[in-house]
């Protein structure tokens, strides 16, 4: 029972940080309709920029900059690369950012090598905090903390902000914003680059939990996807949702069926697709 | 798509995008060198992506290291030598089978080498063997290579998983205790070095008190650590590799693991100790070559050239790399011929000279089995390097390979030679 209980709690981590990169890769498909598939490069980029600049800033201060710098990133990815796209069948944004990722991937490996890089995080986070709870590390709940906060912080920005609104806004019929004199391609820019950030942010904190190579966002990509499914395309919360139980489910399969502990996501779509297809907290009729 | 009330992304195009992501895997890209048609191709199919492209990169630093001292002792049979490389992928079989057949049908190569995965280099043999080409696996474990499903024509330079059991289950029982539980990857190498220490534990009067297979590629390992302590072993036994071993081990160190329980395992690599943070360069294991060998002739030579060559000191996987190609070139001298069977003939029982072997009791290709035995060098992690940032290891004891191997028959392997 403690071993059950010790999952659930294992898998809400992990789930919170699934949520973290499925979120930002969920902002951009609602509102500008790409499959992000070089999201988990992105992810990697923030991670190594983070190591990178480590030596200079500290680790606080590469969690500050490195996400900043990779959604400075995206914003040109996004402007040059990816607006053009827009309007045409959306396997045209899928094959580039399909492309965009092995870019990525081989890019990190052509920069900082094959294999791992020792990325550190401050010696008081990396411990457990209690001898029984030893899966509650610092850093593990420093991560938890800082994904609430910018969870947080992003249903903020959407809910009482001009630009959230106009996320939002742009979400349901980009067409109306558009003709109220929103500037729809600033908004979609800024969008991408919010979406990025979380990237970024997401892979920052996953390089102190994983070994950094170039693969780590490759790795986190699918089970981001499958959260946006599962918890219903279109819907933020639904995607936090998503993310937080295939995260208690994954653990929770370990305990009883280890070599299933990743195939269970899969099934969970699967049965979302069946019996509730809109996703859990899918509006009906939002995606046809 | 612009300026629709509803989305235009149809669930159907995530799912046909999560397809393509799948696909993708075994379409990676290839890389050629520059080829004329007189020359001896070697091709070359091993890992470049994925979890093990750090060794298969270093392996194929050694391969290219051994090409220029080949090429610069005149080539093999009189003709320059050349490397066609091709990435395996690190865990699809198809690619890598289909990529051997590319090499041999297309490309026409003389010899074929790969690969890091033992399921992919298995595979692979199933191809060469077909086809009649001269196949050294460089890196891949798994027993039955040089065991059940031995062949003629094929060739390992590294250890089989059962030698790595072998060379350092003594140090954990004695030191450690004897209850272990079992982290594993999901694939026949892991099965066969899990099966391999669990032979080697029970032959000293320990036992196994759990376990749990990982897919490949595991990214977090946290709900697995959970299990194995709560079992409540002496040893906690890491057999996954690669970026599996480095994603591991860290976990396993955050979680202060490493304070309640031993952590080690059969085999480890630099690759990967260079990867983790200090804290968690930990535990017991097994190399199967490793540089600082200043009392042994030519290592320091060999060293120096790899450092030059690529900035960093050789590891296991350079060495198997290096003595891969310089099989070929030996096998062809021996044999005064490039004819596969010849070849093979002219392998058994063969020693490599002293500057390839690189390691104090000699290395040679044991006959009737094809396999490399030279010396495994057991030894702890360290936090931080001794000579200087590299020196990762701490050598305690080196082990004969002879004295590890078990028998012929014990190998299981049943040579059958062409008519």
């Amino acid at each position: 029972m403690q071993l059950i209980l010790f999952d659930v709690f294992n898998g809400l981590i992990t789930g919170a940080f699934y949520a973290l990169m499925a979120l930002g890769l969920s902002l951009i498909l609602n509102l500008s309709g790409v499959i992000n598939f070089a999201h988990g490069g992105f992810l990697a980029l923030g991670a190594y920029l983070s190591y990178t600049i480590m030596p200079y800033t500290g680790f606080f201060g590469a969690l500050l900059v490195a996400p900043v710098l990779t959604a400075m990133f995206g914003l040109v990815i996004e402007r040059f690369l990816i607006r053009p796209l827009y309007g045409r069948d959306p396997l045209y944004s899928l094959l580039l950012t399909f492309g965009l990722a092995y870019i990525f991937e081989d890019g990190s490996r052509y920069i900082w090598g094959a294999q791992s890089v020792p990325y550190q995080v401050p010696a008081y986070l990396s411990s457990p905090l209690s001898t029984e709870f030893f899966f509650l590390t610092g850093y593990r709940v420093f991560m938890v903390v800082l994904v609430a906060l910018a969870v947080g912080a992003l249903f903020y920005v959407l809910t009482y902000t001009r630009l959230g609104m106009r996320i939002r806004a742009g979400t349901r019929d980009l067409e109306t914003v558009s003709t109220l004199g929103v500037n729809v391609r600033i908004l979609r820019n800024l969008n991408f680059g919010l979406g990025i950030y979380m990237a970024g942010l997401a892979g920052a904190l996953a390089a102190g939990l994983l070994g950094l190579q170039p693969t780590i966002g490759t790795s986190l990509l699918m089970p981001s996807f499958v959260a946006i499914i599962v918890g219903g395309l279109g819907s933020l919360p639904g995607t936090l949702l998503g993310g937080l139980l295939i995260g208690v489910a994954s653990g929770l399969t370990t305990v009883i069926l280890p070599s299933a502990s990743e195939a269970i996501m899969y099934v969970m779509m699967g049965l979302v697709l069946l019996i509730r297809p809109r996703g859990l907290m899918g509006e009906e009729g939002r995606v046809h | 798509m612009s300026g629709n009330s509803k989305l235009n992304i149809r669930r159907r195009n995530l799912l046909q995008g999560g397809l393509v992501l799948g696909a993708s895997q075994i379409a990676s890209p290839f890389i050629m060198t520059a080829r004329a048609e007189d020359t001896i191709k070697i091709g070359w199919d091993n890992p470049l992506t994925g979890t093990y492209a750090a060794p298969g990169k270093n392996e194929l630093i050694g391969a290219k290291l051994a090409l220029e001292e080949i090429n610069a002792k005149g080539g093999i049979a009189g003709r320059k030598v050349e490397i066609i490389v091709e990435d395996s992928t690190s865990g699809d079989a198809g690619t890598a089978v289909q990529k051997a057949r590319k090499l041999i049908d297309k490309d026409k190569v003389n010899f074929l080498i790969g690969n890091v995965n033992s399921a992919l280099a298995i595979a692979m043999a199933q191809v060469s063997n077909e086809k009649g080409i001269l196949h050294i696996v460089p890196g891949g474990h798994s027993d039955t290579m040089t065991g059940a499903t031995c062949h003629w024509n094929v060739f390992r330079v590294c250890n089989t998983t059962q030698m790595e059991a072998n060379a350092i289950a003594p140090t954990l029982i004695k030191t450690y205790g004897k209850k272990w539980y079992y982290i594993t990857p999901d694939y026949a190498f892991g099965h066969a070095l899990q099966s391999g220490m669990e032979k080697a534990c029970t032959a000293l009067g320990g036992t196994k008190i759990g376990g749990d297979l990982t897919p490949l590629g595991t990214t977090d390992f946290s709900s697995y650590l959970i299990k194995a302590q709560s079992a409540n072993p002496d040893v906690i036994i890491f057999l996954v590799q690669g970026d599996d071993m480095v994603n591991a081990l860290k976990q396993a160190v955050q979680f202060g693991l490493d304070k309640k329980v031993h952590l080690a395992g059969a085999q480890q690599e630099l690759e990967n100790l260079k990867g983790l943070p200090p804290e968690a360069r930990v535990g017991n294991w097994v190399m199967e070559w490793y540089f600082d060998q200043p009392n042994v002739p030519h290592v320091a030579d060999f060293n120096a050239k790899v450092v030059k060559a690529s900035g960093y000191v050789p590891t296991s996987r350079t060495w198997f790399g290096y003595v891969g190609i310089w099989t070929c070139a030996l096998a062809a001298a021996g044999a005064k011929s490039i004819d596969a069977a010849k070849m093979a003939k002219a392998l058994q029982d063969f020693h490599l000279p002293p500057e390839i072997a690189l390691c104090p009791d000699g290395a040679f290709y044991r006959a009737g089995q094809n396999q490399l035995i030279s010396n495994l060098y057991v030894g702890k992690a360290r936090v931080k390097g001794v000579k200087g940032p590299d020196d990762l290891f701490e050598v305690t004891s080196v082990v004969k390979g002879a004295d590890v191997a078990g028998t012929l028959e014990e190998s299981g392997c049943k040579m059958t030679w062409p008519a």
